[in-house]
């Protein structure tokens, strides 16, 4: 017990005595978090730039066009008079997409001869294509909707059974947990641990490896008494107890200040974070055991880090992947996390129902202990490799 | 005065040969610059590269339990976005179902549902959908837009048969067509992107390592860096520049052309336009590294505070978070950010088959911020000279 508090009083001096751990563990966590609440308050980005390619210019077309402008979901900003200019606004990034009414529109709708409406949405970018295309088809589908109601009234037919003609079957969409599809709950939630993660990956494996490259791990692993757990778990504990209290930190942003669902207990966020923290050093551990050289460790851990964005499936679900690739998710401790959140704050289902993820989360100390012995032969010569 | 230019190209060409074999011999650096531009593209491809999010499993709660809401049930399901995995009893069953990661959306048909239908008033029936992945909503928003349309064009031919008004149930047709990807892909959508940010922060993480490097030499020699060479510091840095540029050439060539040509991704616009503008990129993405140099003392000390940015520059870059949306500071902080500009105009080139003159606006801003930061990296490496000067005086 002396020993580990030696190595605990030895690693604190440590994180101490250098900038970079201040930066790494928790000037740059925060400081990410606030850029990413900061920069996704919007929730969702309304107000996507479009054009109107307005040909026909009768007041149908107009009609139409005030409809698209009283959309929240676009803003009509710019104004192309052929196809070819409105296209080269798209290529030049200056609008999304544009809704294109053709020349004798209002006449051949009311003469039944089916002019054809025309959108266009840049789906090079994701979310605002995705978004005009939305505006538009709504647009597409009332335009025709309005001129059937007319005709359809026009003919003895009554207002409401006009409705009901128009759309015999509605759906009902409910968003359970998001019903303002904010995208910065979704984004947020997982990017954040994500980050959180990564750090800790990189602090792990660089205070390690820093031992190595310096040559200290020899009197490291004495003033452990020479067992390398106690080294290590010395070594982490105060690391842990760092990360840990940021992550809560930023969970407390999220869930308290900026008031994203929490509709389970937070008890089980805060040891999911807490366990994901301690999952993460360990993974990290095992990558130093086996490598113990510093640029391929931290190297390594970077790529994990990183990847781990994309394999976690914060946006690309995991079982439309390759099977081969998505296996790899299950690795990355902020896979758990992410999912324990999915449950716990987003849908606040039962505890039951997350039970498997923290008990994956607590595996991982064990598989980053199965290579000690590797870090601590390496420990006892230490040889600096560039 | 020809003398002082002749020496000046002469130390320009010392530094250059003399960097070629720092990097050459380094394999952390060579990891960094080659390495990660051949693999990472590579690896983000094949995780995105099944492109769409297609047959989600669905459960189904059928209150009505009539033909006409089994044909519904069967029309959803033939849906590409929708696959009926089960029938609940009951909403509790499929709450269950959805608790499970069984179910991530759940279709309920209320008892009235073909009543309604046949007495000619609206249906109405309710979707759930789990909303952890906005893809999946996504897909399931478009999926059901189109079952209520074709639902109700079924609904209103039966009702109306061939009276006047049921022929005129569509005035107006309509189109939309995808710019840029017509299959809506994923991988279609973000690997163009990605590949330029990966560009950028190889450039930064080998530069800076490679600057960790010389201090750590420097720390060790009271100040010198024995591995140095005599020139003129602009010179030094061109030098150094061009160095990087050359090792890039055939890279650049790999992740812009043949990446997108290996995975069938968007790849329309012309290789001298996306050539000529990724030129600016990679000359400002190497002085933005000899800037940063000073906050990386040691070789690994470059991935601790360089690989998290990838992250903060990607959201940016206005890839994934609309640049229009950004609160104006960090719009203004992401046009100093080369890759925000290149990914803009190389987006633009390769999937909107812009040419270079459509893209003028990025491609000068690229320009802009080469000039930017050779003049910060000057500043900061003419400060860093006299501190070791200081040091050696010591």
């Amino acid at each position: 017990m002396s020993y580990l508090l030696a190595t605990i009083r030895r690693e604190i001096s440590r994180l101490c005595s250098r900038r970079i751990y201040f930066s790494t563990m928790i000037a740059i966590p925060i400081a990410c978090s606030l850029f990413f609440l900061s920069l996704l308050d919007g929730g969702l980005p309304l107000k996507s730039p479009v054009a109107v390619v307005d040909l026909d210019h009768t007041s149908m077309s107009r009609q139409a066009v005030r409809s698209l402008q009283a959309m929240e979901l676009v803003d009509i900003s710019g104004k192309a008079d052929s196809f070819h200019e409105a296209m080269a606004m798209v290529d030049r990034g200056e609008i999304y997409g544009f809704f294109y009414i053709p020349d004798g529109f209002q006449k051949d709708a009311i003469g039944g001869r089916a002019p054809t409406l025309a959108y266009y949405s840049n789906i090079s970018y994701f979310i605002p294509g995705t978004l005009s295309f939305k505006g538009f088809k709504t647009l597409a589908v009332s335009t025709s909707g309005s001129i059937v109601k007319t005709e359809l009234v026009s003919v003895g037919v009554g207002d409401n059974t006009a409705d009901t003609i128009l759309q015999p079957m509605a759906v009902q969409d409910h968003q359970i947990g998001n019903p303002w599809t904010n995208y910065s709950i979704y984004l947020s939630n997982s990017f954040l641990p994500g980050l959180i993660e990564l750090m800790v990956m990189l602090v792990t494996a660089f205070s390690i490896c820093c031992e190595i490259k310096d040559g200290t791990s020899v009197g490291w692993l004495r003033v452990a008494g020479g067992s390398i757990w106690t080294a290590v778990v010395g070594k982490l504990l105060p690391q842990a107890v760092i990360f840990s209290v940021v992550g809560v930190f930023i969970q407390s942003l999220m869930f308290g200040y900026l008031h994203f669902p929490l509709n389970g207990s937070l008890c089980a966020m805060v040891l999911a974070m807490v366990l994901m923290v301690i999952a993460a050093q360990w993974l990290a551990v095992l990558i130093s055991s086996v490598f113990v050289n510093m640029r391929l460790s931290v190297s390594s851990v970077s790529l994990i880090g990183i990847l781990a964005f994309s394999i976690a499936a914060f946006s690309y679900p995991v079982t439309s992947m390759y099977g081969a690739v998505g296996i790899f998710s299950y690795i990355l401790p902020v896979r758990y996390y992410f999912l324990i959140y999915i449950d716990q704050a987003l849908n606040g289902i039962p505890l039951y129902f997350s039970r498997c993820y923290y008990i994956a989360l607590l595996l991982f100390p064990l598989l980053g202990g199965s290579m000690l012995w590797h870090l601590k032969k390496m420990c006892l010569k230490p040889v600096y490799v560039p | 005065m020809i003398e002082k230019t002749k020496s000046w190209f002469l130390g320009g060409a010392r530094v250059f040969s003399r960097e070629m074999s720092l990097v050459l011999k380094d394999v952390g650096v060579i990891i960094f610059f080659v390495g990660l531009p051949l693999l990472y593209p590579v690896v983000y491809t094949l995780i995105y590269n099944t492109e769409i999010v297609r047959d989600i499993p669905v459960a189904v709660v059928d209150d009505c339990r009539t033909a006409r809401s089994r044909e519904l049930v069967r029309m959803a399901d033939a849906t590409e976005a929708i696959n009926v995995v089960a029938y609940a009893a009951d909403m509790n069953e499929a709450k269950r179902l959805m608790s499970g990661k069984e179910c991530y959306g759940i279709l309920y048909i209320p008892e009235d549902y073909s009543r309604r239908i046949g007495r000619g008033e609206q249906a109405v029936t309710a979707f759930y959908s789990e909303m952890s992945l906005l893809l999946r909503y996504r897909a399931f928003v478009s999926a059901l837009t189109d079952l209520q349309l074709q639902t109700g064009a079924l609904i209103r031919q039966e009702l109306l048969g061939s009276s006047s008004a049921g022929q005129s149930s569509s005035p107006v047709a309509s189109e939309s067509y995808f710019i840029g990807d017509p299959t809506q892909g994923f991988a279609s959508f973000i690997i163009p992107g990605i590949v330029i940010l990966i560009l950028q922060q190889s450039m930064i993480l080998g530069v800076t390592m490679l600057a960790g490097g010389a201090a750590e030499r420097r720390r060790r020699n009271g100040g010198v860096d024995p591995l140095a060479v005599d020139a003129p510091q602009s010179a030094g840095m061109i030098g150094r520049m061009l160095c990087y540029l050359v090792i890039y050439i055939p890279l650049t060539i790999y992740t812009l052309h043949f990446i997108p040509v290996m995975f069938s991704l968007p790849h329309i616009g012309g290789a001298a336009d996306y050539l000529l503008f990724i030129v600016p990129l990679l000359v400002a993405s190497a002085f933005f590294g000899m800037t940063l140099q000073p906050f990386v003392k040691e070789r690994e000390s470059s991935m601790l505070v360089v690989v998290f940015s990838s992250l903060v520059f990607l959201f940016l870059s206005g890839l994934t978070w609309p640049r229009y949306a950004m609160p104006p500071l960090w719009k203004l902080v992401g046009d100093f950010v080369p890759a925000t500009w290149g990914i803009q105009g190389f987006i633009g080139i390769n999937s909107n088959g812009a040419t270079l003159a459509d893209v003028a606006r990025p491609y000068s801003m690229l320009w802009l911020l080469a000039v930017i930061y050779f003049f910060a990296a000057y500043a900061v490496i003419a400060w860093q000279r006299r501190r070791d000067v200081a040091m050696r005086g010591l």
